[in-house]
C-alpha cells in the first residue's frame, strides 16, 4: 500500500502541489519528479499545500530547499500553506519558517504571488 | 544541545527493552517511525516529542542506508530501544562505511544558494535529541541517541 501521494493543479500562473501522507527517503523521488515537471513547464510560482501531509523527513525538505534558488532566480518562489502543527514544528526546527512564507490557507498563499506581480 | 552526564547514561539498563533487526530497505522507514513513535509515547513523551524522536531515528537509519550501505539492500541494521524513567535511548548498530559527521549547525542560506538537497538529516537529529554519538569499533558502527524528558515546572 502506498503511503505517499502527490498531485498538482494550476491556478492561473501558480502551481499548487498537494503532497499527501508520509514523505520520507523512500518516496521522495515522486515528490522531486512533480517538482521537476513543474519547473520543466516554466511554472515558477509554487504553493505546496500540506493539508494532508502528516510526516516529512529531511529528504522531502531537501527537495523544497534544493530548487528554491533556481525558482527565485527565475522570479518565482515556493510558499507553503495549511501545514499541520507537528509538521510545522519540524520545518521550524531547521529554520524553514524564516526562509519560506507559511500561510494558513491556499487562497492566501496564491494571493501572495499576486501581491508581488 | 545538552551534554549527557555520565551518571545519567548509567540510568539506562544494559539490555534493551526492545531490539529488532531490519534489512537496509527504505520501504521499512515508515514502520521504524511508527515503532519509535509508539515506544516514545509508551515512555510518556508527548505526541509531538514522540514524532520528533521517531524522525531522528528515521534520519539516522536513512543515513545508514544511503551512506554506510550506499543504498545496497538487505544489509543488516539493528535497532535497540532502552527506556528509563527520565529518558529514552536508541542505538543503531550497522557495518559498512563508517559515518563522517559534519560540523554542528547548518547555513540554510548557503545550502539554498548551492542548490543542496542533502545535509539536513544529521542537523535534525542533533536538534531533536539531547545527544547524538557515533562510534566505530572494528567494523561495527553505532549511533546512540538520547532524549531526556522535560522536567515539569512547579506550579
Amino acid at each position: 500500500m502506498k503511503s505517499f501521494y502527490i498531485r498538482s493543479k494550476l491556478v492561473e500562473d501558480t502551481a499548487v502541489i498537494y503532497p499527501k501522507g508520509h514523505l520520507d527517503a523512500h518516496n521522495v523521488e515522486r515528490f522531486e519528479k512533480e517538482m521537476l515537471k513543474l519547473l520543466g513547464s516554466e511554472v515558477v510560482n509554487i504553493v505546496i499545500n500540506c493539508k494532508e501531509l502528516n510526516y516529512i523527513s529531511s529528504a522531502g525538505m531537501g527537495i523544497i530547499m534544493g530548487y528554491l534558488d533556481e525558482i527565485r532566480e527565475k522570479g518565482g518562489d515556493i510558499k507553503l500553506c495549511c501545514v499541520d502543527q507537528r509538521v510545522y514544528e519540524i520545518f521550524d526546527l531547521v529554520g524553514f519558517t524564516e526562509i519560506y512564507d507559511f500561510l494558513d490557507d491556499e487562497e492566501a498563499a496564491i494571493g501572495k504571488f499576486k501581491d508581488v506581480s | 544541545m545538552k551534554k549527557p552526564q555520565l551518571e545519567n547514561l548509567k540510568m539506562f539498563p544494559e539490555k534493551p527493552e526492545l531490539s529488532i533487526s531490519i534489512p537496509s530497505k527504505t520501504e521499512l522507514l515508515k514502520m521504524v517511525v511508527e515503532l519509535a513513535s509508539h515506544i516514545a509515547t509508551l515512555n510518556h513523551f508527548s505526541p509531538s516529542e514522540s514524532q520528533k524522536i521517531a524522525l531522528a531515528v528515521d534520519e539516522a537509519i536513512t543515513n545508514v542506508i544511503k551512506h554506510s550501505y550506499r543504498n545496497v539492500i538487505d544489509e543488516d541494521i539493528k535497532l535497540e530501544f532502552y527506556t528509563a524513567p527520565d529518558g529514552l535511548k536508541t542505538r543503531i548498530v550497522f557495518t559498512g562505511v563508517p559515518p563522517v559527521l559534519g560540523k554542528l549547525g547548518v547555513n540554510l542560506d548557503k545550502m539554498i544558494k548551492e542548490g543542496k538537497k542533502g545535509g539536513l538529516g544529521v542537523e535534525l537529529m542533533r536538534r531533536i535529541m539531547d545527544s547524538v554519538e557515533y562510534k566505530t569499533v572494528g567494523n561495527i558502527n553505532s549511533c546512540e541517541m538520547v532524549k531526556w524528558k522535560k522536567k515539569k515546572s512547579a506550579v
